[in-house]
């Protein structure tokens, strides 16, 4: 029996990518259970859209969110109780339109919370529009005419927005998507996964990327390395682009301190209102 | 009946003369003369230039508004002479800063205040001193006192400062006169609503606050802020409202007690995750201090133009508690009982109130005994335990991740274990759920009072909010009769203790356009509205002019 599974039908279409995301996502907490991670403490969300129904068929505690908040929920609950390993699941719709604000400042704060990105370049659950990944000309039902506007390229703009941990995965090498979400939950600070999603009813991609993933040897020494490699057009990189090591938004903010676990008692609130009184 | 004890202190001057501060420190010199005080602040959305006054009453008896009319007014530039000349009582001083006018103000007293500042750095920055310094020669402070005082009011720079303030006095002691004060025996603290507001949150039980900046609910971030490490709490300003709301919720959902605040901008940006604390049932208390709008609106000024807006916040069907005080005591109160409804019920809760109070600072007399209903959050320790399950009052017990068991909260609509579902049975299950805890928040609040009524007779008006203060005020000051009724709890709305009033006819001020108190009441009780007594140009009540205006429909 599988005791990562809750009793909640998957619904999603035979073949998608999401499953693969979902297997190597169990595989890595099972692997970081044997390193000693305890599995209650790891708390999920989860935005809005097909990868989202990750939250429900996942027997672990959690908050399923709004569209593009899910890494402002994450944030939150890492903030209040450090102690949770809070992993954030999103679409590139979530993460790189709706939420883009939270994601460069979960960044920037370093907020010891892990991204994983479904980016399969279409909004599959509104029934296939184009995301701010969708290469320019992808035609859908609000872009019969095809976007006109150019994909961002969510790597580039993680690095660039401070990200101390980036990575690529694909849900075809299972075994090395297993590895980047190890590495990404035991990451001590701000970790993304974007992984490269194909939605077999709306945007196929299995057969482009089998024929173009690269996957990365060694980790780039540098930012501007990393920067290049998120850039290169030969091929699909997949792999850590960056692991580079900086003070978390929990430890700067709280110093060792946890606000859930540790609340201030009524005597002490009791003598710091009348301190307050007194000033 | 007219308060012969009242003594009104004005400033006024450019952004950047130390116009507040100078009267904060003015209000401070009441408050070690025993008595009571009541300041305000008008000031612009700018740095520098503009014109800014603050003005305190102050007397031996609670004072609950600021008066317009000064005993003494200090006009630190020309353009606040031309704004106040008019605006003194009948024996009122007008003193203003002859350097900055060429000629003579007929009926006034000029004083040189930037040709003494000369020499001192940051020269212009001072001039909020020299109007303590005359506030001090006119209410017969000693020279050595004075010293004193503005050596402990005025931290930098404290010599430059005291030298100059001295150098005013001695001018100022020759030819403003002296009105002296009778002291009093008021109570030695002085707080504005905000600072009300975040002291009650924390009393309540707060352990993480969430803001973005905006006028004029920032001070509660400011004060909360300067105060986070003696208090034990965490204060946090990320990037945006929507981003305030959806990490509290998520901090809210592993158990630490979270509020936020904005205005009614930033609540708007807020109003999506509102409705997800009403779906997920995650307790989470937001301070509403209104603003004049639409929109961007006039930022620094007051208004209660937000009450629709804080009633119906956001979209589906869900129960949530909004309540608004009167004083700045009870900003304190209500905070702190908000956050323990929020918490006793998985509601959200707004505390919905105005610059006028948020930022108007008041003698107050507040205990630190914390208020008795913190909340009772029914925990469960079983194997099986369930997020959402359904009990009579509709109060699921809380139970916070890391945990043995499943703990999951959602935005979808779901079963009792927080999985999504589209089942029409579990779907009205889970509607009467939710609605039966709004059931459960009215038998609580039938069980207290909800509402204040003051005087026994005479005709019949009905406010809230902080307007409550310029009625009493205006009463008090017109001397007027009336019975004065204000519900503190607004939804819901606790008719019951409105239904000894049905049929009667009612006069309703508010500081609204589209008079929305007045529509609220017409629908929710049965008040015969037969005046609205209205006042929206982002200036609170004078009580003067209200009593005037009252006069005409008692």
């Amino acid at each position: 029996m599988d005791d990562l599974a809750t009793y909640a039908e998957n619904t999603w279409c035979p073949g998608c990518g999401n499953f693969g995301i979902l297997s190597a996502f169990k595989r890595a907490v099972r692997r970081l259970e044997t390193d000693g991670m305890r599995r209650q403490d790891v708390a999920i969300t989860a935005g809005i859209g097909c990868h989202a129904k990750t939250f429900d068929y996942l027997n672990l505690s959690g908050f399923y969110s709004l569209h593009g908040r899910s890494m402002a929920t994450a944030q939150g609950m890492k903030l209040a109780n450090p102690r949770l390993k809070v992993v954030a699941f999103a679409g590139d719709g979530d993460a790189y339109g709706e939420g883009i604000a939270h994601m460069v400042f979960a960044a920037k704060r370093n907020a010891d919370i892990t991204v994983i990105v479904h980016n399969n370049g279409i909004y599959g659950l509104t029934t296939g529009q184009y995301t701010p990944t969708s290469a320019k000309g992808f035609k859908g039902p609000s872009t019969p005419d095809g976007s006109v506007e150019d994909p961002f390229n969510p790597l580039a703009l993680m690095l660039s927005a401070g990200a101390t941990f980036v990575a690529r995965g694909y849900p075809g090498r299972i075994d090395h998507l297993t590895d980047l979400f190890a590495r990404a939950i035991s990451h001590e600070g701000f970790s993304l996964v974007d992984v490269l999603q194909p939605c077999v009813s709306f945007n196929n991609t299995y057969e482009r990327y089998n024929a173009s993933v690269v996957e990365l040897g060694e980790t780039p020494e540098s930012f501007e390395e990393a920067l290049a490699v998120a850039g290169r057009t030969d091929g699909v990189p997949i792999g850590v682009l960056r692991d580079v090591s900086k003070p978390t938004f929990h430890q700067e903010m709280l110093g060792g301190r946890n606000p859930a676990e540790e609340r201030a008692s009524v005597a002490h609130r009791r003598e710091a209102v009348a301190a307050a009184l007194r000033q | 009946m007219e308060d012969s004890q009242r003594f009104t202190f004005l400033v006024a001057g450019e952004a950047g003369h130390g116009v507040r501060r100078a009267g904060i420190v003015a209000a401070d010199l009441f408050g070690e003369l025993g008595r009571y005080v009541f300041q305000m602040d008008d000031y612009q959305s700018l740095i520098r230039g503009g014109h800014n006054f603050s003005v305190v009453s102050s007397s031996t008896a609670p004072v609950l508004s600021q008066y317009l009319r000064a005993d003494l007014a200090v006009a630190l530039d020309a353009r606040s002479i031309e704004k106040h000349r008019e605006h003194l009582s009948p024996s009122g001083v007008l003193v203003y800063n002859s350097s900055a006018t060429g000629e003579t103000v007929p009926g006034a007293i000029g004083l040189p205040l930037s040709s003494l500042a000369k020499g001192y750095t940051y020269a212009e920055l001072r001039l909020g001193v020299a109007a303590v310094s005359v506030l001090a020669a006119r209410v017969g402070m000693t020279r050595s006192d004075l010293e004193g005082f503005i050596g402990r009011k005025y931290e930098r720079d404290t010599e430059g400062n005291v030298a100059y303030a001295l150098s005013v006095f001695d001018v100022a002691a020759r030819s403003v006169g002296v009105t002296q004060l009778e002291r009093g025996d008021a109570p030695a603290t002085m707080l504005t609503g905000n600072e009300a507001i975040g002291l009650g949150a924390y009393a309540g039980g707060l352990d993480i606050y969430f803001a973005y900046p905006m006028t004029p609910a920032s001070s509660v971030l400011h004060y909360l802020a300067a105060h986070a490490r003696e208090f034990g709490i965490t204060v946090v300003h990320p990037e945006s409202e929507i981003a305030v709301m959806n990490m509290a919720i998520g901090a809210a959902s592993v158990g630490a007690r979270t509020a936020v605040g904005s205005s009614g901008g930033g609540v708007a940006l807020m109003e999506e995750a509102m409705s997800l604390a009403g779906m997920s049932e995650t307790p989470i208390m937001c301070v509403l201090s209104s603003r004049p709008g639409p929109s961007t609106g006039v930022p620094t000024y007051t208004a209660q133009a937000d009450l629709s807006f804080a009633l119906n916040q956001g979209h589906g069907e869900f129960a949530r508690i909004v309540a608004s005080p009167a004083t700045v005591e009870e900003a304190y109160r209500i905070a702190a009982e908000l956050m323990s409804l929020s918490w006793t019920y998985q509601v959200p809760s707004i505390l919905l109130t105005e610059k006028h109070l948020s930022e108007s600072r008041m003698t107050v007399g507040i205990s630190a005994e914390l208020p008795s209903e913190l909340a009772s959050i029914m925990a469960e320790r079983g194997p099986n335990y369930a997020r959402y399950a359904d009990t009579e009052t509709g109060v699921s017990p809380l139970r916070f991740a890391p945990s043995d068991a499943m703990v999951k909260w959602t935005s979808y609509e779901h079963d009792e274990k927080g999985i999504s579902t589209e089942d029409p049975d579990m779907i009205c299950l889970m509607q009467e759920k939710r609605r039966r805890k709004r059931d459960s928040v009215v038998e609580h609040l039938r069980g207290r009072s909800c509402v204040n009524r003051f005087g026994e007779t005479g005709p019949l008006i009905v406010t809230y909010g902080s307007t409550t203060l310029s009625v009493l005020e205006a009463l008090s000051c017109g001397d007027l009769e009336a019975r004065v009724v204000q519900p503190v709890y607004l939804e819901p709305f606790p008719e019951w203790e409105f239904s000894d009033l049905d049929g009667e006819d009612a006069i309703v001020v508010e500081q609204s356009c589209d008079a929305q108190f007045s529509e609220l009441l017409r629908r929710r009780t049965g008040l015969n509205v037969v005046a609205s007594v209205l006042q929206y140009d982002g200036r609170p009540f004078d009580p003067e002019d209200l009593a005037r205006r009252l006069k005409e429909v008692l």
